[in-house]
């Protein structure tokens, strides 16, 4: 799980995962000022320290190459703010044995503001990707998927909804979504949806990204398969 | 015309030795030594010669040649811009890379001087993070 500046939650996560999965649980500390890490590690989480702040994507990627290199076989991700229920987790793996989808997404309705709702017609417009939520950073990735995101071609992506989800379909990798309960945030702030200049900054960057690797062939190809 | 033929001159030598200073200072490294060194050469040529650039431009079947310097150096400009974005993007590429690792081998460091009990593979199938 990624975490920046999340001691006041980081800890309460870590062991509600530890308590529902019994895994091991890795925290990647994104260049925290605060005293994430060791908080993390008193709870009982393997650590990783950026030495540089990389963003949400490039610490979960930081993590997704931990994985690849120590022989995990599954990773789930989700943030340290504790807007991810840990007993839901067990739903992801359930939706992943019963779909056989390399990319489990758990998405929460209810939710989605009008804003984002909006902003989700246009992604699924634009990408072909038929998906309710794009930015949930829950999500279950299989071993096919850790392989393509570890690459070298997800360490430029800024983002780790639609640039990932992308790269993830064109590498010819299913995606699923199931519904799961989430909180609203204890203490802290969507990356994403903060502001109206960032949303439109985000908007803008998604677009060029999309244009970018329109490929026709591709939605109609896989089009009907994802859901 | 006297005058501004010096005017030119100064602003090629200048230009092409302060450029070749730095080249020969190790400031500017491999492909970029060898643009500049062009570059230098041909500030040095064009401000010295200034005749030059009306001969260019018939060559080239220009009518106008003074503008002939300004499309061309313009271009080259843009070009050099182009692949200044793309160096850097690369770079970019390879410092998140190199960071991801540093973090990843250095818990590896730090798991092996605690104990080097606690296995490094992993013994469950499943991870979450």
């Amino acid at each position: 799980m990624p975490a920046r500046d999340e001691a006041a939650t980081v800890a309460s996560v870590v062991e509600g995962v530890r308590a529902v999965l019994g895994c091991t649980v890795l925290v990647v500390d994104d260049g925290s000022s605060d005293t994430t890490a060791d908080v993390a590690r008193e709870a009982g989480a393997e650590v990783l320290r950026l030495p540089l702040g990389l963003g949400a994507w490039g610490a979960t990627q930081a993590g997704i190459r931990y994985a690849l290199r120590n022989g995990f076989t599954k990773v789930i991700t989700l943030d340290a703010d504790g807007q991810h229920v840990p007993e839901s987790l067990p739903m992801l793996i359930e939706a992943h044995d019963r779909t056989g989808a390399n990319v489990v997404i758990g998405t929460c309705v209810e939710r989605l503001s009008r804003a984002k709702r909006i902003a989700w017609h246009y992604l699924r417009f634009l990408t072909g990707l038929k998906l309710t939520d794009f930015t949930s950073g829950l999500r279950l990735y299989d071993e096919r998927a850790i392989k393509v995101l570890a690459g070298q071609e997800a360490s430029l992506l800024d983002y780790q909804d639609v640039g990932v989800l992308m790269l993830l379909s064109r590498s010819a990798l299913t995606i699923a979504e199931t519904p799961v309960p989430m909180l609203p945030r204890r203490a802290g702030r969507s990356r994403v949806f903060k502001s109206w200049p960032v949303v439109a900054r985000y908007m803008m960057h998604t677009t060029v990204l999309c244009i970018a690797q329109i490929d026709p062939a591709r939605r109609h190809a896989h089009g009907g398969a994802e859901w | 015309m006297v005058t501004s033929q010096i005017t030119s001159a100064v602003l090629g030598i200048v230009l092409a030795g302060a450029i070749l200073f730095l080249v020969r200072r190790d400031h500017l490294h491999g492909p970029y030594a060898l643009w500049w060194f062009a570059v230098a050469a041909a500030t040095f040529a064009l401000g010295v010669f200034p005749k030059l650039i009306p001969w260019l431009g018939k060559v080239t079947g220009i009518f106008y040649a003074p503008v002939l310097p300004i499309v061309v150096g313009l271009s080259l400009v843009l070009i050099r811009m182009l692949k200044l974005d793309i160096d850097r993007s690369k770079q970019e590429r390879q410092i998140r890379r190199l960071t991801q690792k540093l973090a990843i081998l250095e818990e590896e460091i730090e798991r092996l001087g605690a104990d080097g009990q606690r296995p490094i593979r992993a013994t469950r199938d499943e991870s979450a993070r």
